[in-house]
């Protein structure tokens, strides 16, 4: 098939095809209604909402759906064409759920190189005082760009992470839903595109976050393109998080008992959990906004009595336990890892299963906490205190499960364990920088300073990014049949985890010194201009090895050494039972639980194994003795 | 150890390569040494003859030649691991230096058949190079010993922990972490930081200190593959893990939430200021003494009565060194308050520490702190000349003028002396033909003048973009707009 029939390039021309027509439409429906016809923004919002549509019925995503809908039936493969493989494979349509897994994780991958790349440029600004070579509006943009591309980009990382190995863990052949998982993967394109156009359209200078009155500034255009991109990105990560709980509840293979899932699923679930009830709250905040803007609904214009605390309020209703979304995830993959690194079982596995769920459940209690200094009512604070601390015992439960796992083991450091180790470290430190934060009265002096950037890169960083990297590198062999390089991961592992540190400890020193945040620039007076220009050469250091670890993956996906089928001597399904690289349909003989899954030094245990094929007895009673030949 | 073995049945041997040396000798010395559990069923020289015998033949094991280009390794390791029946590869190397045969094996099998399926192929030193597994203790671990190692552990651990928490606490010491504390609410609040480092570094002590003792001491042996002990939780440590870190939590909320109260503590008599934020500048109102300043100016261990507002967006008022924080709202039902009792007469910054648009990083203003009898002074001298006195000046609207074209933050994007900024110069600016973006042309007199500040997006000038905030002049009377257009007149 050739590059422009692909999905993607058609889905892309049916979206500027459907902006165009969306755009055109919306004139008319402005016209009609007595309004002038042009005016930039409601015209760009119709072409964008026409646009999405099409976008999506132009890949064919959509078409079986269309099908049935007309009362037809979908025989055939669909869209899992085996004779498509490599790059051609991923920029088209597929239901396999190890496809979509891969195509969420390369498209991860190259937004948080986006956002990270953004986050170079401004700090290379900020290392010095003055403005070198950014305006002002330039950083506020960047810095904006930076925090939502890359909060998008761990949002599609988990998707890749529970996609791709929900199933696998649990013995079934793909997710509940395929072709809503398709459908819910590339809805993230246009969604994507959306967030890309702010760089053209001036610019987006109200952070991430978004905050009105400054987000409903009509001279900015661009907000509306910020707005309707986190919307539908967001509607991604609900169809997925529906996706694998279902998978998760009605898809495990007889014998696996909820205690007997691999602990990663237990995290995926509570993730889900999360994703799939919360994320509308962004969405109905950015909406507002949104209807403010284009509709001239004053949500939160106190000019005609709108209240801006209220869109604090719906808006860190999802974004608090959006965190726990982006690092469930990968506390799951640290506690998956750490049992067969350090050849033991996981400690005390029903607990650390439980925390999860329990991070998700007080992670819905704590949000006012990203309001303490935002005039809501003073005594309505002091209780947002006590659940906010609360959330550090679960956690604690964590942490002291991975020790125990670790102690009396037999540890060995391949690459996946060392960003597994480095990663209990980093969001260890973040998490440790949490409590300064949760008290209110500190709290006055913390917020919107550097420290809280320092708390939130290094538990994302260390709660989602080491991981994510981790998981890479783990199943690397399983997804691809190669191994990759450990000189190379090993080097990318190092400059990762000291520019971290450093970065992480002089941004929360600074920030209690006086330096605040989303500032271009900053006063000499405070006296940090040494740790800013340390802070500049450690994310230096830590893209360096970011592109190490890229470097790694794609060389070895042609050239790395081909891989054993269980090189980690994991127990799990998907190491026990399937070859590297997994066919189509992963289990060709379905599997079934039989024992534990981290039962390492138990001699002779077995997990999970291929079920032994039905004899077939006829219901008559055994067949008469073939007749004598004449 | 013996749960899963099976009878050894016949083993099918493939052969491939295509230097006859190593086929035949490898025959040769298999039939020798392995009849009759193992028979060569073939010898194949190249990878189509050997991709084709792996159906026909269905070998339990085939012996590829590492070194030889016919029998390409890698294809055929390829083709081989998209299969799915049971089948070893092994890879044999008569170079100098190989050391290693690698084995590449298809099936399944528990961790502890590991073993079992490794002894079967060992013995033979010309063949294949052992892989070697250490013997494990044969003997039974007494449980007394074992609790002693542990022990040991524990305490070497400890000592780890320990010395780690020094180091951070020494570093602690040695490292500037607060700027000054220069008001009253600091001090409940510093007191707070100070605890809540001391937890910090415990914790991460431990945790990091029992990290770095097991990287260390329980690090896999070289060529030990057996596992580790299996050991699956404990109750008593889930609770113990549990409440005790609940309670210093609940401990933490507790003192925080007294730290909290403290810093609220009302005075019954506070100085009342209003501050202001547009953007982007503050300023301040005193109503009590009828003053506006560009700075604020507080008498010493006297308590501050902040009432914050915003003319347009979200700010938020800090001074780093008096610790407390709150955000301006706009809305006329949206004053909040901010208690601030300053106990270090000096000079300071009140910096916006909420994003605010492009002049967010230097929306700043001095703040002095003074002693009561400066302040007072400084009151003499600011408050507003009665009407009709002397102290109004030569001309006072001109005079009021200068004064709000400060506070009203004009002058941060319009200069007096010709220089362009953000905006037009006023320098000679009253009674010329400006040009406009639209590209007509309009008399700058009183009309265009208030009609430019009370809506400023009406008409921009020609080579200027519409930046100036629409609400700037929403707290100015009539009068007051008069007499910044006396002043603006005023300057030639």
């Amino acid at each position: 098939m050739s590059f422009f029939r692909s999905s993607l390039i058609r889905g892309l021309i049916g979206l500027v095809l459907g902006w165009i027509a969306g755009s055109v439409l919306t004139i008319i429906i402005r016209v009609l209604v007595g309004l002038p016809a042009w005016k930039e923004e409601p015209v760009l919002v119709g072409g964008a909402i026409v646009g999405t549509i099409t976008f999506m019925l132009s890949t064919g995503v959509m078409n079986d759906w269309l099908q049935w809908m007309r009362g037809l039936e979908t025989p055939g493969p669909g869209f899992n064409q085996p004779e498509l493989t490599g790059v051609r494979k991923l920029m088209n349509v597929s239901y396999d759920h190890k496809v979509i897994g891969i195509q969420y994780g390369i498209t991860s991958l190259v937004l948080l190189l986006t956002a990270g790349l953004f986050g170079l440029i401004f700090r290379t600004e900020l290392a010095e005082p003055g403005l070198q070579f950014l305006t002002a509006d330039q950083f506020n943009s960047l810095i904006s760009l930076h925090g939502i591309v890359n909060i998008g980009g761990i949002l599609l990382g988990v998707g890749a992470m529970s996609n791709f190995l929900v199933p696998l863990m649990i013995g079934a052949n793909d997710m509940a839903f395929p072709r809503l998982n398709a459908f819910a993967y590339w809805i993230n394109i246009p969604g994507i595109v959306m967030l890309l156009t702010t760089l053209l359209l001036g610019g987006v200078d109200a952070g991430w976050t978004g905050y009105p009155p400054l987000s409903a500034n009509l001279g900015k255009v661009a907000f509306s393109m910020f707005f309707l991109g986190v919307y539908v990105i967001g509607l991604s990560s609900i169809l997925g998080a529906l996706n694998v709980i279902t998978t998760t509840l009605r898809m495990r293979a007889p014998g696996m008992s909820l205690f007997r899932m691999p602990i990663f699923v237990w995290s995926a679930l509570a993730t889900a959990l999360i994703a799939l009830t919360v994320t509308q709250l962004i969405g109905l905040s950015f909406q507002m906004v949104l209807f403010e803007r284009v509709f001239a609904m004053d949500f939160f214009n106190p000019a005609e009595g709108g209240n801006v605390l209220l869109f604090q309020h719906l808006f860190w209703f999802y974004s608090h336990p959006a965190v726990y979304v982006f690092v469930l995830t990968g506390l799951g993959v640290i506690s998956e890892l750490l049992p067969v690194f350090a050849r033991k079982p996981l400690f005390g596995y029903k607990f650390v299963a439980m925390s999860s769920m329990a991070i998700a459940l007080i992670g819905f209690l704590v949000w006012a906490h990203h309001m303490f200094t935002s005039g809501m009512a003073s005594y309505l604070r002091v209780p947002f205190t006590y659940t906010t601390l609360l959330v550090a015992v679960p956690t604690g439960v964590k942490f002291f499960s991975w020790i125990a796992t670790l102690w009396r083991g037999k540890i060995s450091f391949q690459t996946p364990m060392l960003y597994v180790l480095g990663a209990i470290s980093i969001f260890l430190l973040g998490g440790l920088s949490g409590p300064p934060n949760a008290t209110v009265a500190t709290d006055l002096h913390l917020h919107d300073t550097y420290y809280i950037v320092g708390h939130f890169h290094a538990t994302m960083f260390g709660g989602y990014i080491f991981p994510f990297i981790a998981a890479i590198y783990y199943w690397f062999p399983k997804m691809t049949g190669r191994m990759y390089s450990e000189r190379l991961g090993k080097i990318s592992f190092w400059f990762i985890l000291l520019g971290f540190y450093v970065q992480s400890l002089s941004q929360m020193q600074i920030g209690l010194l006086g330096m605040r945040r989303r500032i271009a620039d900053y006063d000499p007076a405070l006296g940090i201009t040494t740790q800013q220009i340390m802070i500049t050469i450690a994310a230096f250091a830590i893209g360096f090895g970011v592109l190490v670890f890229i470097t790694n993956i794609i060389r070895s996906m042609r050239r790395g050494e081909v891989a054993v089928a269980n090189p980690w001597r994991s127990r799990s399904p998907e190491w026990t039972l399937l070859p590297s690289p997994i066919p189509a349909h992963n289990y060709e003989t379905p599997i079934e639980v039989v024992g534990e899954p981290y039962d390492y030094g138990l001699e002779g245990s077995v997990y999970a194994r291929k079920q032994a094929p039905p004899t077939v007895t006829p219901a008559s009673g055994p067949l008469p003795a073939p007749a004598p030949a004449d | 150890m013996n749960t899963g073995k099976k009878q050894v049945e016949r083993v099918r041997i493939l052969i491939a390569s295509s230097h006859p040396l190593f086929a035949e000798g490898l025959r040769s010395l298999l039939v020798k040494r392995r009849e009759p559990e193992a028979s060569v069923v073939g010898i194949v020289s190249t990878i189509e003859e050997a991709i084709a015998a792996l159906r026909t033949l269905n070998p339990d094991l085939i012996i590829v030649d590492y070194d030889d280009d016919r029998v390409n390794r890698d294809e055929f390791l390829a083709r081989f691991v998209e299969g799915e029946g049971r089948l070893r590869v092994v890879l044999l190397s008569l170079k100098e230096g190989g050391s290693e045969a690698i084995v590449y094996d298809r099936r399944s099998m528990a961790a502890s058949q590991i073993e079992d399926w490794l002894e079967t192929w060992g013995g033979s030193e010309t063949i294949t190079h052992e892989i070697s597994i250490p013997v494990e203790e044969s003997l039974p671990r007494s449980e007394v010993s074992k609790r002693r190692d542990n022990m040991r552990h524990f305490i070497a651990a400890g000592l780890v922990v320990i010395g780690l928490m020094v180091l951070l606490i020494l570093g602690n010491q040695r490292i500037a972490l607060l700027p000054i504390a220069a008001s009253r609410q600091a001090v409940p609040i510093d007191n707070l930081f100070r605890l809540q480092f001391m937890v910090i570094i415990f914790l991460f002590s431990l945790i990091v200190g029992l990290m770095i003792y097991s990287v260390i001491f329980f690090r896999r042996k070289a060529g030990d593959e057996t596992d580790g002990p299996h050991i699956e939780g404990s109750s008593t440590l889930e609770v113990a893990w549990t409440i005790v870190p609940l309670g210093i939590v609940l401990a933490i909320a507790v003192i925080g939430s007294q730290a909290l109260g403290r810093t609220l503590a009302a005075d019954p008599k506070p100085l009342r200021v209003n501050v202001i934020g547009s953007q982007w500048a503050w300023r301040f109102e005193y109503p009590e003494l009828g003053i506006l300043s560009t700075e604020m100016i507080l008498p010493v261990d006297k308590q501050a009565l902040l009432i914050l507002s915003s003319t347009d967006v979200i700010h938020s008022f800090w001074v780093p060194e008096f610790r407390v924080k709150q955000d301006a709202l706009p809305g006329d039902a949206f004053e909040r308050q901010l208690r601030i009792t300053p106990d270090e007469v000096g000079e300071y910054k009140l910096r916006c520490a909420e994003l605010c648009g492009r002049q967010h990083y230097s929306m700043e203003s001095p703040v002095k702190v003074l002693s009561q009898e400066e302040f007072d002074a400084w009151v003499q001298a600011n408050a507003p000349p009665p009407p009709g006195s002397e102290g109004e000046g030569a001309n006072p609207p001109v005079g009021r003028g200068d004064k709000l074209t400060q506070q009203f933050a004009c002058r941060s994007c319009h200069s007096v002396d010709g220089s362009a900024l953000v905006g037009p110069t006023w320098k000679g600016l009253y009674g010329t033909e400006e040009q406009l973006a639209n590209g007509t042309a309009i008399l700058v007199d009183d009309a265009y003048l208030y009609e430019s500040i009370r809506d400023p997006g009406v008409k921009i000038t020609a080579g200027f973009q519409d930046l100036m905030p629409h609400t700037i002049a929403k707290d100015m009377t009539d009068e007051q707009i008069a007499d910044v257009i006396e002043f603006i007149k005023s300057v030639k």
